[in-house]
């Protein structure tokens, strides 16, 4: 049994990993879609931080708690010095802002050659994270993020993303709050992403843009997020279908995107929806599956 | 050098804009950001393409073909796909994460079908004859492509502000409930907007097939990327926004080429960009306000 | 037939049979593993390795395998991805278990997933990967693919010669490894031969349009225009500079050295010069058999991807001819390793040894190709080769 799971490991190892990382990432961009805004930068911001530890532990020598923390500090500065013009948008314009904020990043990494390596990007990065660091930060993550939700901090992104008006008429720092989400977020991202450095040996510009991004926003709203079983659920399925796919061969990407619009059309809530499976399966089961972290009521951005 | 510049700029421009008029089309009337245009766009080019190998057709009956290919899927895609989301009243994150998973079918379907490779038209069917004046080059295909683009912007304009279909797509773009209770046929306009985008693609994909010598399966996503920057710029939904976003886009990556230099091309199209979501989000045609249900 | 020789023919038979048996039982399959690029952006080219991999292993099954024992290749599909690359070594390694891999097709996805093969001390043969830090991983890491830094140099003495460059212009691809590392290596070898460049142009993948970099590029009055591209780029550039006027001579790098170009550019494609360790149009035997032998299997012409696969396929087949397979996966990895520096080949990209590489620190590492690079120029459609 033991070697088993050995050899389950050492193929798997990697597999399992990215999926907290990505775990992460989803939850990165629940909180910012909790309060309403729909930020596309998170790709960015994981970059950021990818970068920032890698050349942390590989130009300063510092030891690999040091690097992680640098990598959540870069984002999260920059994060607060684009949120204050950024965030006086809304909706759509904010999404495509932050996506052009993104694009913006990926240039400079393109282009800062001697800093980040430019197009050949950073190699032989140390492989310094190990399972239980993964396990840790998404617990902590999690942890934070369900206190928050339950706290007068959660309710005010709530009403946030009902009525900013209205909660700003209430007395809700409205500008505040939503600062407060964004850069959370950026460094949720950015310990993903130095996390993620340390347990692939090289980074490139390329990886941290557009698609990237798209990837996220995909695993969150697959998963659902009215709470936050839904992003973790969503980035474990999302990561997990090419390896699942992988005997379907040539078939497997068109498969995948298949899987998506299927999602999309008949599980309109995501994958992890706790009012629809009342329905399926009877109060009961669905009652033992959902977890108190799942409010009832939940409904995306307007 | 100015000059030959300039010209290049206007023509890169309107590349742009040809691709961006369908795009914004979908979000000015039916409210989502489609990002499976550019599968479509690049199903165009394959379909113009396979009736000029196989049935040696000229390039008129390829264009018509592509109009109709690209146009179908759109309308499919929009039958399948967008209408029951609409009528379930999802938000509207929802129909674009759909659109993606659509592109991506589309994407490895075409790969899996055509083979990864760089394909082209064949090279007598090109109109790159080269048209000399001032010191300046430029092909018939060039001027084609900004004729085109300006023809058809002024035709859609023509089309939204003086005819009565216009006015109904401008009220559904306003509200959809409101116009239904008035007595349009939303659905039907839904239907006739994304074949229409759909097909206007499928125009430009051939036509920028051409221009730049290649179909391949991932050809609509570069254009894709621009796409949005192009229709952030211009105004969301705006039909003049697609044109003058494009011609923004492409003097801004010309110029900065030429006077900049290369290396900081997308580095100044994006801090402009940017810079004019920051002092005037909503692109230079668009409005502020936030389409009602 | 009388009884005597029914019952001799019943005999001959059945030791045939026998001896088949026997044969069989002995022979196991040596397992080999590919992670390529099948789908992605690379997918032409990974495509192609596959071609050219599955051709070598199908040749010399038809003679008998190594040493009896045929070659097993199982391709996985690597997506052009690196996550993905890393995850199909990892399957390949510890689940199926394989004798040696090749790939993955990327420098990129190469300098993300080798390390892991390295620490698994497995031999890993890259056939595609041109960019720096590669073999510098470590002594598992191997790869026949010639760095453009051993053949840009060639290739520009010989253009400059045939064609009096004193100047050049510099275009190429700056978000990719494979063109960015091909241009790091131009601009060296441009400043050993004392060459000046006039302007440094660049574009990114997915680019329609050129004329902006090649207008500026006409106005600086270069000799020639040095293209670090892939086809897909290179192609519209060429036919974009043509239009615009460029009669110049292109001096091209790895990625320019495909058949393609004739079907893409047509007539516009004339005037390129290209280094590479293999060309279409050299004639020795070795070359000519592959040639013809892919053409029939796959009906289309082969391109350098899959010379350096195929070529590869035979250069591992020579090393496993030299040692004793034990059945001890540790063991037998290792004896393959130790095996394959010292082999020597002559295949369709020519003679071919090995030489190897430091690391960061200066300690010997990995094994690059030794291999002479050959210049070629397009003609009306085809390559020609000058010296």
């Amino acid at each position: 049994m033991s070697e088993w799971l050995d050899t389950f490991w050492l193929v798997y190892s990697n597999l399992v990993l990215t999926i907290g990382i990505n775990a992460l990432l989803a939850l990165s961009i629940w909180l910012t879609l909790s309060c309403g805004l729909l930020a596309m930068a998170n790709a960015a911001f994981m970059g950021l931080g990818a970068y920032t530890a890698s050349l942390l532990t590989m130009n300063a020598g510092a030891p690999f708690p040091l690097a992680v923390l640098g990598g959540i500090a870069v984002p999260t500065l920059v994060a607060l010095l684009v949120g204050l013009p950024t965030l006086r948008l809304s909706g759509v314009y904010l999404a495509m802002a932050t996506l052009g904020f993104g694009e913006v990043v990926r240039i400079f990494l393109l282009n800062a050659d001697s800093l980040t390596g430019g197009a050949l990007g950073l190699s032989g990065i140390p492989q310094l994270t190990q399972w239980w660091h993964v396990v840790i930060a998404v617990v902590v993550v999690l942890l934070v993020l369900w206190r928050m939700r339950r706290s007068r901090i959660g309710r005010a992104f709530e009403a946030i993303k009902e009525d900013e008006i209205a909660a700003s008429l209430m007395g809700i720092g409205v500008m505040a709050h939503k600062m407060l989400a964004f850069a959370l977020g950026a460094a949720i991202a950015g310990l993903a992403g130095a996390l993620s450095a340390h347990l692939s040996f090289f980074i490139g510009p390329n990886e941290f843009g557009f698609d990237r991004g798209v990837d996220i926003l995909t695993m969150a709203i697959f998963g659902g997020i009215g709470g936050l079983t839904g992003p973790v659920l969503g980035a474990a399925v999302i990561t997990l279908l090419p390896e699942l796919l992988r005997s379907f061969r040539d078939y497997r990407t068109m498969i995948n995107g298949a899987i998506l619009v299927l999602v999309v059309l008949f599980l309109p809530k995501g994958l992890w929806d706790p009012a629809r499976m009342r329905s399926w399966f009877g109060r009961k089961a669905s009652r033992a599956l959902t977890t108190a972290a799942d409010s009832p009521s939940a409904e995306g951005p307007h | 050098m100015l000059e030959q510049q300039l010209v290049n700029a206007l023509s890169l421009g309107c590349v742009y804009a040809l691709f961006a008029l369908g795009f914004t089309l979908v979000f000015g009337v039916l409210g989502v950001i489609n990002l499976s245009h550019g599968a479509v766009f690049m199903v165009g080019a394959y379909a113009a393409l396979t009736v000029v190998t196989h049935f040696s057709a000229p390039l008129w009956i390829a264009l018509v073909v592509a109009l109709l290919a690209s146009g179908l899927l759109g309308l499919l895609i929009d039958v399948l796909v967008l209408r029951p989301l609409r009528r379930r009243n999802a938000p509207h994150l929802i129909p674009m994460i759909a659109t993606i998973g659509i592109a991506i079918f589309f994407n490895s379907a075409a790969q899996g079908v055509f083979g990864a490779e760089n394909l082209r038209f064949p090279s007598d069917l090109v109109p790159d004859k080269q048209l000399q004046f001032a010191g300046i080059q430029i092909s018939e295909l060039e001027v084609a492509i900004i004729v085109l683009s300006f023809a058809l912007m002024a035709a859609l304009m023509i089309v939204m502000r003086k005819t009565q279909l216009g006015r109904a797509l401008r009220a559904i773009a306003e509200s959809p409930k409101a116009a239904a209770l008035l007595g349009i046929d939303v659905q039907g306009l839904f239907y006739l907007t994304s074949f229409t985008a759909a097909a206007l693609g499928g125009i430009g994909g051939v036509l920028i097939a051409l221009y730049s010598n290649a179909v391949f399966p991932l050809m609509g996503q570069p254009m894709l990327h621009k796409g949005v920057a192009v229709i952030i710029l211009g105004g969301m939904g705006d039909i003049r926004g697609a044109l003058v976003g494009g011609l923004f886009l492409g003097f801004a990556e010309v110029l900065s080429v030429a006077y900049v230099g290369s290396t900081m091309r997308d580095a100044v199209a994006f801090g402009l960009l940017f810079l004019v979501l920051l002092v005037r989000p909503q692109g230079i045609f668009g409005r502020i306000l936030e389409r009602k249900a | 037939m009388n009884t005597g020789s029914r019952f001799a023919t019943r005999t001959l038979v059945a030791a045939l049979v026998a001896a088949g048996a026997i044969t069989s039982a002995c022979a196991a399959d040596i397992k080999i593993g590919a992670a390529e690029a099948l789908s992605g952006a690379a997918g032409q080219y990974g495509q192609s390795i596959r071609n050219g991999l599955q051709l070598a292993v199908d040749e010399i099954n038809a003679g008998g395998g190594v040493k009896g024992d045929k070659l097993a290749l199982q391709i996985e599909d690597e997506q052009t991805k690196k996550e993905q690359a890393i995850d199909v070594f990892k399957k390949l390694i510890f689940q199926d278990k394989v004798l040696m891999l090749f790939g993955p097709t990327l420098s990129n996805s190469a300098q993300a997933a080798d390390p892991v093969a390295q620490a698994a001390k497995i031999v890993v043969f890259g056939t595609s990967n041109t960019a720096d830090g590669i073999t510098s991983i470590g002594d598992y890491v191997f790869r026949n693919s010639v760095t453009e830094a051993d053949v840009l140099p060639e290739t520009l003495r010989v253009a400059a010669k045939h064609a009096a460059v004193k100047k050049v212009a510099i275009i190429y691809g700056s978000d990719d490894v494979f063109t960015k590392s091909g241009y790091d290596a131009f601009k060296k070898a441009l400043e050993d031969l004392k060459i000046p460049v006039t302007t440094t142009e660049t574009f990114a993948k997915g680019d329609v349009d050129f004329k902006a970099q090649l207008t500026k590029i006409k106005a600086s009055n270069p000799d020639a225009v040095v293209l670090s591209a892939l086809i897909a780029e290179g192609a519209p550039i060429m036919v974009q500079a043509r239009q615009l006027g460029i009669d110049l001579p292109f001096i091209g790098g790895n990625g320019m050295n495909s058949v393609k170009i004739f079907d893409l550019a047509k007539e516009k494609s004339d005037n390129l010069w290209v280094g590479s360790p293999w060309a279409i149009g050299s004639q020795t035997k070795e070359n000519q058999h592959f040639v013809v032998s892919y053409t029939q299997k796959y009906k289309s012409a082969p391109d350098q991807f899959a010379a350096q696969a195929f070529d590869a396929v035979h250069i591992t087949a020579q090393a496993l001819g030299k040692i004793k397979l034990t059945g001890n996966l540790e063991a037998d990895r290792k004896a393959l390793r130790d095996a394959l520096p010292s082999v020597s080949w002559v295949g369709a990209t020519g003679a071919f040894k090995f030489k190897q590489a430091t690391d960061k620190a200066g300690k010997p590492a990995g094994y690059d190709a030794k291999q002479a690079a050959i210049v070629s120029v397009t003609k009306g459609g085809k390559y020609s080769i000058e010296q």
